[in-house]
C-alpha cells in the first residue's frame, strides 16, 4: 500500500472563526495507483494535498505513508519524509531561479546526503527521462513552461519517492503542452510510480484511473475511471 | 557526510546570492571592511607603540638596576619621597665594596647646561657625570675616539664623550675629537663620540643621543659637589638572578643608609620592568578604549549585514518554501543563511585586513614600528566570522521557522 488516511480532519482558525477544511476523510491508495483528487475551490482539495504532501499535519486522524504514521511527526521528521517519500510537482513549477536544471534536479539528493558522483548519475538519469539532457546547464528562465514542468517532474522523480504529488501540473500551460506533460505522468505510471493528481480540470483528471471527488471537506465520490477499464 | 553536503550547498547558495546582488553585497561588505580596518589598525598601532617603547627602554638594559632617591614612577604620597636624602659618591663606594656580586657599579650625577663650540651654542643639554664603568652598564659603545678611563675620574680631568646628535649639531662634518667645547663656564676636551643609540625619547624620556658624559669627579669639581641628583647604576650578574640580586642590593643599601628594621627604605630601586609595567598599565586602558570605539564601527557594519539578511530572507521566502518542500530541515535553512552572512563578513574581513596591511605600512613608514602579527590576523578573521554569525542568526532563525505552505504561496 502506498498510503492510508483514517478519519483525517483539518480545522483552521481564520481570525475568530474556525473553518473546517477537512471533516473526516478515510481512504486507501495502493502502490502504482493513478489517482486524481477533484473538487471545486473550497472543497478542501488544497488542504488534502498539503496533508498528503506532509507539508501540514492533520488536526485529528492518522496518515500512514509507507507504513509509518506521519501525523504525529515533528517538522524535521516531516522534512525527511518529504525528501524521501514524496515528489512534488507544482502548478507554478517552483524551481530555484538561480540554479540550473541539473542543480534543481540534484537538490533533493543534496538534502538526503548523497555523494556527488551518485547524485550526478541519478540526476542525469531523471533529466533524460523527461527529455531535457541537452538543457542540463540552462537556468529555468531560459526554458519554456513545459520544459520547466519537466524539470520539476525530474526533480520529483529523482529520490524514487513512494508517491508523486502533482498539484494542478498543467494549470500554467497551454493545452497542447499540458497534454505533453500528462503523457509523461502516464508514462511514469506505467513504469510503476504511484501518482496523485490534484486538479479541477476534467480533461486532466481523466488521465487517472481512479477519481476522488471532494465537497465541503468530505469525499463525495470515489470511483474508478471507466475510460481505462471499459476496454 | 550529510552535513558536509549541506555546507557545500550552503557555500554554493551564499556565493550565488552575493553574486546576484553585487552592488548590495559590496555596500554591505563595506561596513565590515571599515570596521575591520579600524579595529586592526588600532591593534597594530598599539603594537607599534609597544615596540617603540621597548626599543627606547632597551637602552637601559634589562639587567640594570638604578638606585635612586625617588622612584621613576610615583605611586603613593609624594611627601614620603621629598625629604629623602640624596645618594652620594660615598654610598656608591661602599656599595661597590659590599656587593661584589655586581658586575659593575656606576655612580651617576646629572646637570643641564648650555654647551658651546666656537660660535655654535646648544641649550639644555643633559650632562652626565659618570665613571669608566658607564660603558659596562649601558649598552652603548664609543663609535670613535675613546670612552672615559679611570685616570680621567681619578684626576678629575675635563674630558667628555659626546652623543651622536650633539656631534651632528655642534660639529657637522668636523672631527670632534681633541676639540675643546664649553660646558657651562668650563672647557672640556672631547675624547670620544658615542654611537647612535636611536631616538629613545618616548613620552618625554631621555634622548640618549643628546647627552654628554663627563667624569663624575669633574662634575662635582665644576658644577658643585653637594646636594646633586645622584643615581647608582648597578649591573646584575645576569638577568635570571635579577630578583635575588635586587634583594641583596636593597639589603646592602639599608646597611649603608643605617636603617633599623622598622624603618622603611629611604631610597628607590628603578629598573626597566618598572617602566614596562607602568607602560602596560597605561596602554592597556588606552588600547581597550580604542578598541571599544573602533568596535562601534564594526558593530554598525554588523547591523548593516543583519539588515540585508532580513531583506534577503524576505526576498527568498519562496525559495525557502521550495527547499523545505523537497526536504530541507530547519537546521539546513538556518545554516544556509548563517553561512551567507558569515561569508559576507569574512570577505569583508579579508579585504579589511588587506587594507589594514596598507595602512600599517604607512604607519610603519612615518610613525611607529607597527606590524600585523598572525595573532591579529586570526583575531580579525574570527571577529568577522563572529559578527557574521551574530548578525545572521536572527534573520536565519526567522527563515528556518517559515511555514513551507505559506512560503510557497508567497509572491
Amino acid at each position: 500500500m502506498a498510503f492510508e488516511i483514517k478519519k483525517v480532519t483539518k480545522t483552521y482558525k481564520m481570525g475568530s472563526e474556525i473553518v473546517s477544511a477537512l471533516r473526516g476523510i478515510t481512504m486507501e491508495v495502493g502502490n502504482n495507483e493513478y489517482l486524481a483528487i477533484m473538487g471545486p475551490s473550497g472543497s478542501g482539495k488544497s488542504t488534502m494535498m498539503n496533508i498528503l504532501g506532509c507539508l501540514d499535519k492533520p488536526s485529528s486522524g492518522a496518515y500512514f505513508l509507507a507504513d509509518r504514521d506521519v501525523s504525529k511527526m515533528n517538522d524535521d521528521q516531516l522534512a525527511e519524509v518529504r525528501n524521501q517519500k514524496i515528489g512534488f510537482v507544482f502548478q507554478t513549477f517552483n524551481l530555484l531561479p538561480r540554479a540550473d536544471v541539473f542543480h534543481n534536479v540534484e537538490l533533493p539528493m543534496v538534502y538526503s546526503g548523497m555523494s556527488s558522483s551518485k547524485r550526478r548519475k541519478l540526476a542525469e538519469e531523471a533529466i533524460e527521462k523527461v527529455g531535457l539532457t541537452d538543457r542540463m546547464k540552462h537556468k529555468p528562465s531560459e526554458l519554456s513552461g513545459g520544459q520547466r514542468q519537466r524539470v520539476a517532474i525530474a526533480r520529483a522523480l529523482v529520490n524514487n519517492p513512494s508517491i508523486i504529488l502533482a498539484d494542478e501540473p498543467t494549470g500554467n500551460l497551454d493545452s497542447a503542452t499540458g497534454e505533453e506533460i500528462m503523457s509523461i505522468f502516464d508514462h511514469l505510471h506505467r513504469a510503476g510510480n504511484t501518482i496523485i493528481l490534484v486538479t479541477h480540470e476534467n480533461d486532466i483528471a481523466m488521465h487517472a484511473h481512479r477519481i476522488v471527488r471532494l465537497k465541503d471537506g468530505l469525499i463525495e465520490s470515489d470511483l474508478l475511471n471507466q475510460k481505462h477499464f471499459a476496454a | 557526510m550529510k552535513s558536509f553536503h549541506e555546507i557545500l550547498e550552503s557555500f554554493h547558495i551564499a556565493y550565488g546570492a552575493v553574486r546576484a546582488n553585487k552592488v548590495r553585497g559590496m555596500l554591505t561588505t563595506l561596513g565590515i571592511i571599515i570596521g575591520i580596518v579600524a579595529v586592526v589598525t588600532t591593534m597594530t598601532a598599539a603594537n607599534g607603540l609597544g615596540n617603540r617603547f621597548k626599543e627606547s627602554i632597551s637602552v637601559i638594559g634589562s639587567d640594570v638596576l638604578f638606585v635612586s632617591r625617588t622612584p621613576w614612577i610615583f605611586t603613593g604620597n609624594f611627601f614620603d619621597f621629598r625629604n629623602r636624602e640624596n645618594l652620594t659618591l660615598k654610598d656608591s663606594e661602599k656599595l661597590e665594596h659590599q656587593l661584589p656580586a655586581a658586575r659593575a657599579i656606576d655612580p651617576r650625577s646629572y646637570t643641564t647646561q648650555s654647551i658651546k663650540y666656537r660660535s655654535k651654542q646648544l641649550e639644555n643639554i643633559t650632562i652626565i657625570g659618570a665613571t669608566n664603568n658607564y660603558i659596562l652598564v649601558s649598552n652603548a659603545a664609543p663609535e670613535y675616539g675613546r670612552f672615559l678611563i679611570s685616570n680621567d675620574i681619578q684626576y678629575k680631568k675635563n674630558v667628555c664623550v659626546i652623543g651622536a646628535e650633539i656631534k651632528e649639531q655642534l660639529f657637522k662634518d668636523v672631527d670632534p675629537v681633541n676639540k675643546k667645547i664649553k660646558i657651562g663656564r668650563h672647557f672640556f676636551l672631547v675624547v670620544g663620540l658615542m654611537e647612535k643609540q636611536g631616538s629613545a625619547s618616548f613620552f618625554g624620556g631621555p634622548n640618549f643621543d643628546r647627552q654628554i658624559v663627563i667624569p663624575i669627579s669633574s662634575m662635582m669639581k665644576c658644577f658643585g659637589g653637594t646636594n646633586r641628583p645622584f643615581d647608582i647604576v648597578v649591573k646584575a650578574p645576569s638577568t635570571e638572578e635579577m630578583s635575588d640580586f635586587e634583594y641583596a642590593l636593597i639589603g646592602e643599601m639599608r646597611k649603608i643608609r643605617k636603617l633599623t628594621p622598622s624603618e622603611r627604605d629611604n631610597f628607590s630601586i628603578n629598573k626597566m620592568d618598572t617602566l614596562m609595567n607602568a607602560y602596560n598599565n597605561v596602554m592597556g586602558v588606552v588600547v581597550l578604549i580604542g578598541l571599544i570605539i573602533t568596535s562601534i564601527s564594526l558593530f554598525v557594519g554588523g547591523i548593516g549585514v543583519m539588515n540585508i539578511m532580513f531583506v534577503s530572507v524576505t526576498e527568498r521566502t519562496r525559495e525557502i518554501g521550495i527547499r523545505k518542500a523537497i526536504g530541507a530541515k530547519k537546521k539546513t535553512i538556518l545554516i544556509q543563511f548563517l553561512f551567507e552572512s558569515s561569508s559576507i563578513c569574512l570577505v569583508g574581513g579579508l579585504i579589511g585586513l588587506l587594507l589594514a596591511f596598507g595602512v600599517t605600512k604607512l604607519i610603519n613608514a612615518f610613525l611607529l614600528p607597527a606590524s600585523i602579527s598572525p595573532t591579529i590576523v586570526a583575531v580579525a578573521l574570527s571577529i568577522s566570522i563572529l559578527v557574521g554569525i551574530l548578525s545572521g542568526v536572527i534573520p536565519a532563525y526567522r527563515a528556518s521557522r517559515l511555514n513551507p505552505i505559506e512560503a510557497l504561496r508567497y509572491e
